[in-house]
């Protein structure tokens, strides 16, 4: 008996059975010039765990003017194949129109698996594509996994106040679609001898209804604090932003970056590009010092994969004291001094200090 | 009408921060929680309201949800929106962003072949609550109209729209036909507040209007639960990150110091980080 009945379907919907669908498909953003952007590339590490479950092939999507090259990319960071469709009139991204080519290509091809990054363009990207698909998307996955008696995907996302986990699937609908964040997933390592067969396609590309009139680079910011190994975030505890002019010194000592919660992000201490949590980062460093932060789980959330996390605060029952390794309760103004201080003393006498301190 | 008619999205969210467990059931216990208007929402409003000023037009604030959201449409009113809908109806329950963009878009259908035509769709970036930032995309892709995500400035002429927007790397400025889709980049604008002149419209002049799906029509196949293709499957608690939990009380700063860089310098995890940053590659 089919699975999907179609008169129980919305008659908007087409009628298809998810036995017609195969094979996981990663979409690849282009950096204009240089290639396939990271994000894109770290989609490949869940796309072969689903792939594997699935007995499928993992299938790099590259869509714009002159990409046809970075096929190769796809390919050594272990893509099977790569679908590509390199013509001029794809020179500029417009979401309505990459997202047609993307349908066309669906339409043709019958992915069980799209992949998307949730970069700023990804999250544009991903809801055009499933909805005009009538398929379902689901946003800022943290994980993935199979049910392989139904060869659903299990679509594992973070929900509310960031302390339980929802298990999305859509039995019904396939392609099954996904995104996620930035440095959710490591690259997989680049394998140079890897091979793969790279597809060129053409199909119908419609005519953009918006224009691109102008566009300026904006400075690439510092160590993004997703791959800084030391990080030292501050919160609303340090009372003024003059508080992150000494966390920074701190930072500095351990060649690491400076972070903050959402308060001290709302205060206007420190960018949003640098908030750990559930609206900003997920990060992990190996060592994660918050000064001045109470632990809320939507803080929390964003540091689960810190090797250590060090706390500093005034109040012995701040949550985070029960979340962390070391704490320190006390005023960061004088613990923060001495820890700097100390390290300076250690950097003078050199690596045999640390028997010394060890004693 | 003279100007542009600008249809805007709102939600009405829990305050998170807010939200409780029942352990038992594994469930939110909604009841009692506060609610918002979605922050970002706001940005959106501002936008519109701005547009209205400069060109002339009308905005009508939009939400599908159940009765208590009009709350959030009192709330648009009072910052100065022209009129406001409420979508709502049993069947609408469980929507995910696709079953919720439906009927959306069919309401949006629904003003234009009764009140007139509509220019510009705005929604907020994304919510605080599932924060997916799907629904902009999907009411254009129901609709047909092109669209612009992350736009922090807006102005209309000609039957056309132009908008700057912001992303990771780049500062665009971009061209639109109308009609079109935009959303609006996270805090962008600064919202004005509710004045009381447009509060009082909201009792005396009645602008908010309900729509149920007897007035939409729509196959109930296509909405709610029903219309969704994803399923939320279950819901687990996060497992707890086992940590070492040592705690220091400090009396004497430097003591609490030597305290933490003993620990870290004979802890496997961090000491080669710690020797490498203090003398260098290889001093570990
Ligand atoms: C924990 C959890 C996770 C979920 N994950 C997913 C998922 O991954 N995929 C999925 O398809 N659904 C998901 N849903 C369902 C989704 O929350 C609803 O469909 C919701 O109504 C719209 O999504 P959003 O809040 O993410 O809106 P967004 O797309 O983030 O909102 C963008 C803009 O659209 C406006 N808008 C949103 N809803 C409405 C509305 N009802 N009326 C008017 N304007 C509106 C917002 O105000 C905002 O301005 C999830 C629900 C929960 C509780
Ligand atoms: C939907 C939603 C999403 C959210 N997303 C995020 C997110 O991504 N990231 C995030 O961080 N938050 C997020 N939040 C907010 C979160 O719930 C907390 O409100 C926030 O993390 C608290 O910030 P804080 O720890 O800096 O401030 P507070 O909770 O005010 O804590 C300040 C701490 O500083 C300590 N302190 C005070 N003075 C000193 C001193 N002199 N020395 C040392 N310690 C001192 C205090 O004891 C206290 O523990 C979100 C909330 C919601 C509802």
């Amino acid at each position: 008996m089919p699975r999907v009945k179609c008169e129980d379907l919305c008659p908007e919907w087409p009628c298809e059975q998810p036995e017609e669908f195969k094979n996981v498909w990663v979409y690849g953003e282009i950096e204009p010039g240089r290639g396939i952007r990271e994000p894109s590339l770290q989609m490949l590490t869940p796309a072969r765990k689903i792939a594997e479950k699935l007995e499928g092939k993992v299938v790099g999507l590259l869509i714009g003017h002159q990409v046809t090259a970075y096929a190769d990319d796809f390919i050594k960071y272990g893509a099977d194949e790569v679908l590509v469709v390199d013509d001029e009139r794809l020179k500029e991204y417009y979401p309505d129109v990459y997202g047609h080519v993307i349908v066309q290509l669906s339409l043709k091809y019958k992915p069980e698996v799209i992949l998307l990054a949730a970069t700023m363009r990804g999250r544009e990207l991903g809801p055009y594509v499933a909805n005009t698909l009538r398929a379902g998307i689901t946003a800022d996955c943290t994980d993935f996994d199979v049910d392989e008696k139904t060869r659903d995907v299990l679509l594992i996302r973070p929900p509310f106040a960031a302390i339980m986990l929802a298990y999305i699937r859509t039995p019904f609908r396939r392609p099954q679609i996904g995104t996620a964040r930035p440095n959710v997933f490591p690259l997989p390592p680049r394998d140079e001898s890897r091979r793969g067969e790279v597809i060129l396609e053409k199909v119908d590309i419609p005519k953009p209804r918006t224009r691109l009139l102008k566009r300026i680079r904006i400075e690439k910011r510092e160590v993004p604090i997703e791959k800084a190994e030391v990080i030292v975030s501050g919160g609303k505890g340090l009372g003024s932003p003059e508080g992150f002019k000494l966390l920074q010194r701190l930072a500095d000592m351990l060649g690491g970056v400076i972070a903050g919660s959402r308060k001290a992000v709302d205060a206007g201490w420190i960018p949003p590009e640098r908030q750990v949590g559930q609206t900003g980062r997920s990060v992990k460093p190996i060592l994660y010092i918050a000064v001045g932060i109470s632990g809320a789980a939507q803080h929390m959330i964003g540091v689960r994969e810190a090797g250590r996390i060090v706390a500093i605060n005034t109040d012995p029952d701040a949550p985070i004291v029960r979340q962390a390794d070391y704490s320190i309760i006390g005023d960061y103004r004088e613990i923060v001094p001495a820890i700097i201080e100390e390290l300076e003393e250690l950097k003078r006498k050199g690596p045999k200090a640390i028997e010394e301190l060890l004693k | 009408m003279a100007g542009y008619r600008v249809v805007v999205g709102i939600k009405w969210v829990p305050n998170t921060q807010a939200v409780r467990f029942d352990p038992k059931t594994g469930t939110l216990i909604r009841q009692g929680v506060p609610a918002i208007i979605n922050p970002q929402d706001l940005h959106a409003i501002e936008m519109a309201l701005r547009l209205r000023d400069a060109y002339g037009g009308e905005v009508i604030v939009i939400t599908m949800a159940p009765p208590p959201a009009v709350q959030g449409l009192e709330h648009a009113i009072g910052m100065g929106a022209d009129r406001a809908i409420l979508v709502t109806d049993r069947s609408f329950a469980g929507a995910d962003t696709l079953a919720t963009s439906y009927v959306l878009a069919r309401a949006i259908n629904k003003v234009e072949r009764e009140i007139g035509r509509v220019d510009l769709a705005v929604f907020g970036q994304e919510t605080i609550d599932s924060s997916t930032a799907h629904i902009g995309a999907q009411v254009a892709s129901w609709l047909g109209w092109p669209y612009i995500y992350y736009v922090k400035q807006a102005s209309l002429s000609n039957g056309s729209l132009r908008v700057v927007r912001q992303l990771e790397d780049v500062i665009e400025e971009y061209e639109a036909k109308l009609p079109a889709v935009i959303s609006v980049l996270a805090k962008a604008l600064r919202p004005r507040h509710v004045s009381l002149l447009n509060k009082l419209r909201a009792r005396t002049e009645r602008p908010i209007i309900t729509w149920t799906n007897k007035d939409l029509g729509l196959d109930t196949r296509c909405v709610g639960l029903k219309g969704s293709p994803t399923i939320v499957a279950k819901v687990t608690y996060l497992p707890e990150v086992p940590r070492l939990k040592k705690v220091h009380k400090a009396e004497n700063p430097r003591e609490a110091a030597r305290w933490l860089l003993k620990n870290l310098l004979s802890d496997e995890k961090t000491r080669d980080l710690i020797a490498r940053a203090l003398w260098g590659e290889g001093s570990a």
